[in-house]
Parts: C-alpha cells; sequence; structure tokens
C-alpha cells in the first residue's frame, strides 16, 4: 500500500510539471488547432539551455530559468512567423509536416553539436537539496522535486490570470473563438498566433530547466514528452488550461504507478494506450474548449 | 520528319521514357557485377524498397489523405512473422511473405480501426503513440527474442534462380540477387498501386481526403476506408520488411523500427509529389543516394552518426511545406524544357494535379 | 400512400439551446417540401438530424419504415437520402467528373458504369463540358450544381437542399430553379427545400412548413402558408432588419 501511495505522490509531483510541458500545446491547440511535433524538442533545448550554461557559466538553472524562457519566447515566435505562418491556412497534412520536419531538424542539429551521450546538471541548488525530505505518513516527499512543482504550479496560475484576467488574455480568447470577429474589434490574429506560439515555447522550456535538475539531459528526451504532452492536452480537453492542469496530473500519477509495478520500459506505453483509448471512447477529452 | 501535334508528341514521349526507365531498371546493376562494386547494387536495392515503401505511405499519406509517422511497426511485423514462419515451420520465403502480409493486416485493422474516429493531428499523434508502444515490446517479447533479434538460417549453395525463388543468396550474387527480387516487388507494388487508384477505393480514399463528411454524405464509409487504405500501406511495409529480413538475414527490433523506416519512405512520397503514382519512386531516386552519399563521405569523419542526414532531411521537410507542398512532380517541368528549348509552353487546358 | 420520410417529435439541443424541439413532419414520396422560417429556426439542424450528421435527442426519424435516428451519414446514404449543404461542398482537388463518379459508386462497384452513369447526369445537370474541370476552379453557380449531380448520382429517393439558391444571382437562381423542377418531373424523386427566398421557394412546393426558434409554426398549401398571420409575424422583423 505504501508503494501505491508513494508513486501517487511522487505521480502528482511530476504531474505538475508535466502540466507545464502541456499548457504550451493546449495554447496552441486551442487558438490554432495546430499541433507541434516538435513542441518536445523546445522542451530539450530548454534543458540543453540550462545545462549548457551551468557548464559554462557556471550558473544555477533556477538563474538561468528566466533569460533561457525570454530566448525560447523569441524562437518560437520566429518560428511561428518563418514557417508556420505559411502553412497555416493550407492543408493540415502540410501543417503536420512541417513540425515533423521541425522535430528532425533540432533533434539532430543538438546530435550534431553536442552527441547523444547523456549529460547532467550538476551542483545546482536543487540538486544540492537532494537530501532533503518530507515525511507524510510514511511516504516521502524530496524537497528537490517539490520546489520544481511549485514552481510549475506557480507559473500555472501566473498563465491561468494572464489569460483570464488580463485585457491581452481576454484578446487571445476572442482570436481563439472567431477570428474574424476579433479582427472587427481591432486584433490582430497573426500578432496573436505568434505570441502564443512564444509563449507555448517559453513555457515548455522553462518545464525543461527545470526538468534538467532531476532527469539526464540528451538530444531524443523530446519525443516521448511530446506524445505525453499531446495526450494530456487530449485527456484534458483540448484548449483548457484547467483542464490540462487536472489531466496532467492524472498521467503524472499513473505514469508513476505503472512504473511502479511494470518494468520501466513500459513506463510510457500506458499513457500512451491511454491517448488512443480517450480517441475511442470520450474524444472531447473531461473538459471543454479555451 | 512532319511536324506532329503536341499530344502525340507527348505520347511518344511517355513511351520512349516508359522503355528506357524498364531497360535502366533491368540493366542497371550489370556493370557493377563485372567490377565487383556490390556497394551499389546495394543502393538500387534500397532505392526500390524505399520507392515500394513510399508507394505504400503514399496510399494512407498522399490518397487517403491521413498521416501516419508509424509505418515501421508493419515493416517489423512483416519482418518478424517472416522470421518466425520461416525458423519455425521451414516455410518457403515468399509463402512466409504472404504469411507476413496477411499477419500485418489483420493487426492493422485491428489497432487502426479505433482511432479512425480521430482526425488530423490527433490521428498522426496516435499512430506515433503505436510507434512508441511497440518499441518495448520489441525490445523485451521473448517470442522474437526481443533485443537479441532472431536470425534467418539459410541453405549453402543454389544457383541464381535458385536464389529468386527462396530469396537465399549465400555467398556472391547477394547484391544481384535481392536487387533483382526487390525489383520484383517494387515492380508488383506499383502495378497494385495503379489498379487500386483507378478503382473504386482509388476515388474512394480520395473523397475521404478532400471532405470526410461530405463524402460519408454521398454513402462513404469513411471509417472502414481509412482502415482499408492504412491496411493496404501495412502490406506493403510487411512485403518489404520480409524482404528486409531474408536480406540482412537477421530482424533485431531497434533495426525494423528505426526512425528511418518511417521517415524516407514519407518523405521519398512528399517530396517526389504526394498523391501522385511515380511520385514516391521519384523521391526514392533522389533521396536514397543522397543519405547513403552522406553517410559515406560523413561515414569515419567527426561527424559521423550525428544525424547528419536528418537534419538535412528536417531542413528539406520544412522548406517544402513552406513553398513547394506539392513536391519535385508539381514543379512546371513542361514550361522550363520548352524554355530551354527557346520556345514558348504550348498551351493546355488545366489539367487536375492528381493526374500524372 | 405510406409516407416516405416521418419526423416523429424530433428535438435536438446543444447545450442550452434548444435547436429543435418536438418537430414532426410528413414528407410523402415525390413531392416537393419548403421548410423556411427567419434565421436560427433550426432548418439545418433538421436536415442534420434526418441525414445523420447529427442525432435527435428525442424523437425518431423513419425513412420508409425503417428507423433512422441514429444511423450514421453513409448508411441514410444508402437507404435513400441524400443532401446538400448550406456552404457548398465539393472534392475540391478532383474533377467534375471524378466528383460525380464518387456518388455514382454508390449504385456501381465498378468504375466503368459508374463514370458513365456520371457523365450522363453532368449532361443532365447542364456541367456537360466541364469534366475535366477540377472542383476548386468552378464558379458558386456550378460548385452548386455539382453538389446536385453528385447527390443525384447516388439514387436517393428524398433530396434534402440546403438553400441551395444562397448566393447566386437572379439568373443563377432562375437556372437552378429549372433544374430542381427538371430534377422533380424526370426523376420523380421526393425533395425537401430549405430556402429563404419566397419567390423560389413558394412556386416550387406543393407543401410547405414552417419553423420557429425550434418549433413547427404551422404547414400547409403555399398560398394559405403566405396569408398566415403567425408566419407573418414571425418575419416581421427580418423583414424591417433587411431594408435597415
Amino acid at each position: 500500500m505504501i508503494i501505491f501511495l508513494q508513486a501517487v505522490a511522487d505521480g502528482l509531483q511530476m504531474g505538475l510539471l508535466y502540466a507545464l510541458v502541456a499548457v504550451g500545446l493546449a495554447i496552441i491547440w486551442g487558438l490554432m488547432e495546430m499541433i507541434n511535433f516538435a513542441h518536445g524538442e523546445f522542451m530539450m533545448l530548454g534543458m540543453f539551455g540550462a545545462w549548457g550554461l551551468s557548464v559554462w557559466l557556471g550558473w544555477d538553472p533556477l538563474v538561468t530559468l528566466i533569460p533561457l524562457a525570454v530566448v525560447m519566447y523569441g524562437l518560437g515566435v520566429l518560428v511561428y512567423r518563418l514557417l508556420m505562418q505559411k502553412v497555416q491556412r493550407g492543408e493540415v497534412f502540410t501543417q503536420i509536416f512541417a513540425t515533423v520536419g521541425l522535430f528532425f531538424f533540432i533533434q539532430n542539429g543538438v546530435v550534431a553539436l553536442f552527441t547523444s551521450d547523456y549529460r547532467f546538471v550538476e551542483g545546482s541548488l536543487l540538486t544540492r537539496l537532494s537530501g532533503a525530505n518530507l515525511s507524510l505518513g510514511g511516504v516521502r516527499i524530496g524537497i528537490p522535486l517539490l520546489v520544481g512543482g511549485l514552481i510549475a504550479l506557480g507559473l500555472f496560475l501566473l498563465l491561468y490570470l494572464l489569460i483570464d484576467r488580463t485585457d491581452f488574455g481576454l484578446a487571445l480568447q476572442a482570436t481563439a473563438e472567431d477570428r474574424d470577429a476579433a479582427m472587427l474589434v481591432g486584433i490582430r490574429p497573426q500578432r496573436m498566433y505568434a505570441v502564443a506560439w512564444g509563449l507555448g515555447t517559453a513555457l515548455v522550456a522553462i518545464a525543461g530547466v527545470i526538468l534538467a535538475n532531476f532527469f539526464s539531459v540528451y538530444p531524443q528526451a523530446g519525443l516521448s514528452f511530446t506524445v505525453l504532452a499531446y495526450a494530456i492536452v487530449a485527456l484534458g480537453g483540448f484548449g483548457s488550461i484547467l483542464g490540462t492542469l487536472l489531466a496532467a496530473l492524472v498521467v503524472g500519477v499513473v505514469q508513476s504507478v505503472t512504473a511502479a509495478y511494470l518494468p520501466p520500459a513500459f513506463k510510457d506505453a500506458f499513457v500512451f494506450a491511454s491517448y488512443i483509448l480517450i480517441g475511442l471512447f470520450r474524444p472531447q477529452g473531461l473538459f471543454g474548449r479555451f | 520528319m512532319a511536324a506532329s501535334s503536341p499530344p502525340a508528341r507527348a505520347g511518344r514521349a511517355q513511351q520512349v521514357a516508359w522503355v528506357l526507365a524498364i531497360l535502366v531498371a533491368l540493366l542497371y546493376p550489370l556493370p557493377f557485377e563485372r567490377s565487383g562494386q556490390i556497394y551499389y547494387e546495394t543502393v538500387g536495392f534500397l532505392v526500390l524498397l524505399n520507392a515500394m515503401l513510399g508507394i505504400g505511405w503514399n496510399i494512407i499519406g498522399g490518397w487517403a489523405g491521413q498521416f501516419d509517422f508509424g509505418p515501421s511497426i508493419f515493416f517489423a511485423i512483416g519482418a518478424y512473422t517472416a522470421a518466425l514462419l520461416s525458423i519455425h515451420f521451414g516455410w518457403n520465403a515468399w509463402i512466409a511473405l504472404v504469411g507476413a502480409m496477411v499477419v500485418a493486416v489483420v493487426i492493422c485493422a485491428a489497432l487502426t480501426y479505433p482511432v479512425t474516429r480521430l482526425r488530423g493531428h490527433y490521428f498522426a499523434i496516435a499512430t506515433v503513440a503505436m510507434w512508441m508502444i511497440a518499441q518495448p515490446i520489441g525490445a523485451t517479447w521473448r517470442l522474437i527474442n526481443g533485443s537479441q533479434g532472431l536470425f534467418i538460417p539459410v541453405a549453402a549453395g543454389g544457383s541464381f534462380v535458385h536464389g529468386i525463388l527462396t530469396m537465399e543468396f549465400p555467398g556472391r550474387g547477394k547484391g544481384l540477387g535481392f536487387y533483382y527480387l526487390s525489383l520484383l516487388l517494387f515492380a508488383g507494388t506499383l502495378a497494385g498501386a495503379r489498379a487500386i487508384e483507378r478503382s473504386k477505393w482509388g476515388f474512394y480514399f480520395r473523397a475521404v481526403r478532400d471532405d470526410q463528411d461530405g463524402a460519408e454524405a454521398i454513402g462513404i464509409d469513411s471509417r472502414l476506408y481509412k482502415v482499408i487504405a492504412r491496411c493496404l500501406m501495412a502490406a506493403i511495409f510487411a512485403a518489404g520488411g520480409t524482404l528486409y529480413g531474408f536480406w540482412a538475414l537477421a530482424v533485431f527490433p531497434d533495426q525494423v523500427l528505426e526512425v528511418n523506416w518511417n521517415i524516407l519512405p514519407m518523405m521519398a512520397a512528399v517530396v517526389g509529389g504526394l498523391g501522385r503514382l511515380w511520385g514516391p519512386v521519384l523521391g526514392a531516386i533522389v533521396l536514397i543516394p543522397i543519405s547513403q552519399l552522406m553517410t559515406a563521405t560523413l561515414g569515419s569523419g567527426p561527424l559521423a552518426g550525428r544525424g547528419i542526414d536528418l537534419i538535412i532531411y528536417g531542413a528539406v521537410i520544412m522548406l517544402i511545406a513552406g513553398w513547394r507542398p506539392n513536391g519535385l512532380l508539381s514543379l512546371p517541368w513542361a514550361e522550363w524544357a520548352a524554355r530551354v528549348r527557346g520556345r514558348a509552353p504550348a498551351r493546355s487546358a488545366p489539367k487536375s494535379p492528381d493526374r500524372n | 400512400m405510406a409516407p416516405l420520410l416521418h419526423v416523429e417529435r424530433c428535438t435536438k439541443r446543444f447545450g442550452g439551446l434548444v435547436a429543435n424541439r418536438d418537430v414532426s413532419l410528413v414528407i410523402e414520396p415525390g413531392e416537393i417540401v419548403g421548410l423556411i422560417g427567419p434565421n436560427g429556426a433550426g432548418k439545418t439542424t433538421l436536415f442534420s438530424c434526418i441525414s445523420g450528421s447529427l442525432h435527435p435527442d428525442e424523437g425518431r426519424i423513419v425513412l420508409d419504415g425503417t428507423d433512422i435516428s441514429r444511423a450514421r451519414p453513409e448508411r441514410v446514404c444508402r437507404l435513400g437520402i441524400a443532401r446538400t449543404w448550406q456552404v457548398v461542398r465539393s472534392f475540391g482537388r478532383m474533377t467534375v467528373l471524378e466528383n460525380v463518379i464518387c456518388g455514382a459508386l454508390r449504385r456501381s462497384s465498378r468504375v466503368g458504369p459508374a463514370r458513365a452513369r456520371a457523365l450522363e447526369l453532368l449532361a443532365f445537370t447542364g456541367l456537360g463540358g466541364k469534366e475535366d474541370v477540377v472542383a476548386a476552379a468552378l464558379t458558386l453557380a456550378d460548385k452548386k450544381r455539382l453538389e446536385i449531380t453528385r447527390a443525384l448520382a447516388t439514387s436517393p429517393r428524398l433530396l434534402l437542399l440546403d438553400e441551395a439558391m444562397s448566393g447566386l444571382t437572379p439568373f443563377e437562381t432562375t437556372a437552378a430553379v429549372e433544374l430542381v423542377r427538371r430534377i422533380h418531373a424526370e426523376l420523380g424523386l421526393a425533395i425537401c427545400v430549405v430556402e429563404h427566398v419566397m419567390e423560389v421557394v413558394m412556386p416550387l412546393s406543393h407543401r410547405v412548413v414552417v419553423l420557429d426558434h425550434g418549433e413547427k409554426l404551422t404547414e400547409g398549401p403555399p398560398a394559405e402558408v403566405a396569408r398566415d398571420e403567425r408566419v407573418i409575424t414571425a418575419y416581421l422583423g427580418d423583414r424591417y432588419r433587411g431594408r435597415a
């Protein structure tokens, strides 16, 4: 029983980080009905950024989090303006295809520069806390992961406030609702889309920076996160931010419990299978739209 | 000679092109056989194999318009089924090939029907998910020896003809033999695809692609036809996997599920011209030699194994998506040719872009 | 004569909005029924329920004795109902002929006979000579004509036309009405027409059904319905808004 509870606790903490990974996808989807095959690659770039800066400048990932987020925001906007804008009005097929190309380009670009070796962020603040634990009735909660999860939760809340309480967020929602009507009231959809891409990319990169404290950093890390993110967004009901958070928690727990009882290679298989099951039985997810 | 009308000239040009293509295909490996450069025969083999897979991918991707990112699972199913049938029952390679195709189609139908409710991106991700689930299964399943692989036994000796009949070429003659085997399978696939394109299925696939709801309203069961299209692809990939298995004489999960078997057929189809019968062929002819060249020149240098070829593929894909989504066959070759010859291009009736 | 289509108390909700409430109507074989009502009355929703794209939350839809309330669109087509759409649909990347062949393949599995039938129908509906034009390149009027031809190719017993005249010039509208007349006269099928243009619907229909805010207001011969006080009231606001 304790194993199960431990797995649930670990799963919830990971779920918070997964929520951060997935929410960018939810925003982009909710706004433009576009999916990004390379979503996980941006996360991987965040991981490499955190690792690289910690190795070359000795800066802690928690410090480099903000500059990296800004850079990745810019990258997201660039990708939108250079590529996605061109394919947005065309066929779905070409859109998928474009981000598949991006996926291969980024992943193997990193392989070319850094090889496929596994790297580790060492000596960061969070990893130095790794001995510290909270104990709740026999269930061990590691401080580092807890802190990481809380940062993710905090960002999530900020995002929620941005979308729900600011004028800008309202503009974003309006464009998602009805692009042409939004244009009529002076909102520029292209600008919204670019921002959405920037935001989505920055958020998933931040998740990467945090995750770099706990996971090995290597170029192929991205794809399974992409599929995971997609499963989360599908479960949460494409476009719903709150739904994404809850779904991410569910997925985190499912994955953690699966890992506790099955061979580690199957850890993700169960989640992916759930994606297929959701598509079959409840394609609208648990919640509604943006 | 008296001047002939443009359509007649085009018709004759097409006939000449056909004859030339067949001659090249049949005679290609012979000079290399003489000079002992088996490597080039193998390149030819890979071109034909990928062209065949590309035609298969075109059925689901180009005609039915559904993006499939994980067709390699059927390549693997084909290779493993054929290997198992050969090892445990001693079946002849060609019979094992048929068995592999049947198994692949059954599994494909079972896997695909549930996800046919999904469209566009959702379907694509589902195929990725299937591929990712297949990997740990392949690595750990005892029936297929997991990551240690299966080895296909080959009887010693045998003439060339015997080799063609059993897909076994111990010793010399392997490069030549597998080239012609792949040519045979490729020709069969091409003929089959051509027949399907002109049949009811061909129309229905394209209807589902162009407007799924509209297709349903005229009585087309879109889910059924998505499954049929994917099963046709699965059958072709399984045949390709069988061929590959007998060529490699061993089946390893990370080799048959490798990402290249996902991406190269797809790229061949898109680069050459999505939805057009000869698209994947043109794409394979262009892409495989380039990939082999990159492997050769970067093979042992400091950039080896660094995925440079995939970087280039990625860049090419993005370029095509952004600027030339209809592929190489959609470029105005006829106009350019006419301009080179110094004449204005002939005015012709607007053609359907899906005609080859 | 038993009715061809019987819609029994069809109710369809979208969240809080009741698009169709308790709508019942009957279509006899071979008759032309006009379905009119102000915008938002629920006409297209009703069509979608009949054709299978949507399913009623309550009530039944029976086609010649077969309950099609929960049938998928392809089954409904197989049983004999074809429809056109408010926003015209076609297989944009295929030619005109190929579009119609897709429809004709419903009745003959081989491409040869389907092709012959498609050519006949294209001549009948006036698209002869445009067989090799890519559908996406057609004018709106021709696209609508193609949509109708493709629907006819499935050999329906009931044809649902959803605002087939919208977006057409007066000249094109007259031609379209002529086509509907000819289809009815020579092919003898039942037709249900959703239309806003009164000058089109009234002369064409044997009977008219009026919907308003999701409910059936009244039905009857066109002349009676046109004089009905409630119908005039339902449209009165529209007429003023139209003039502004």
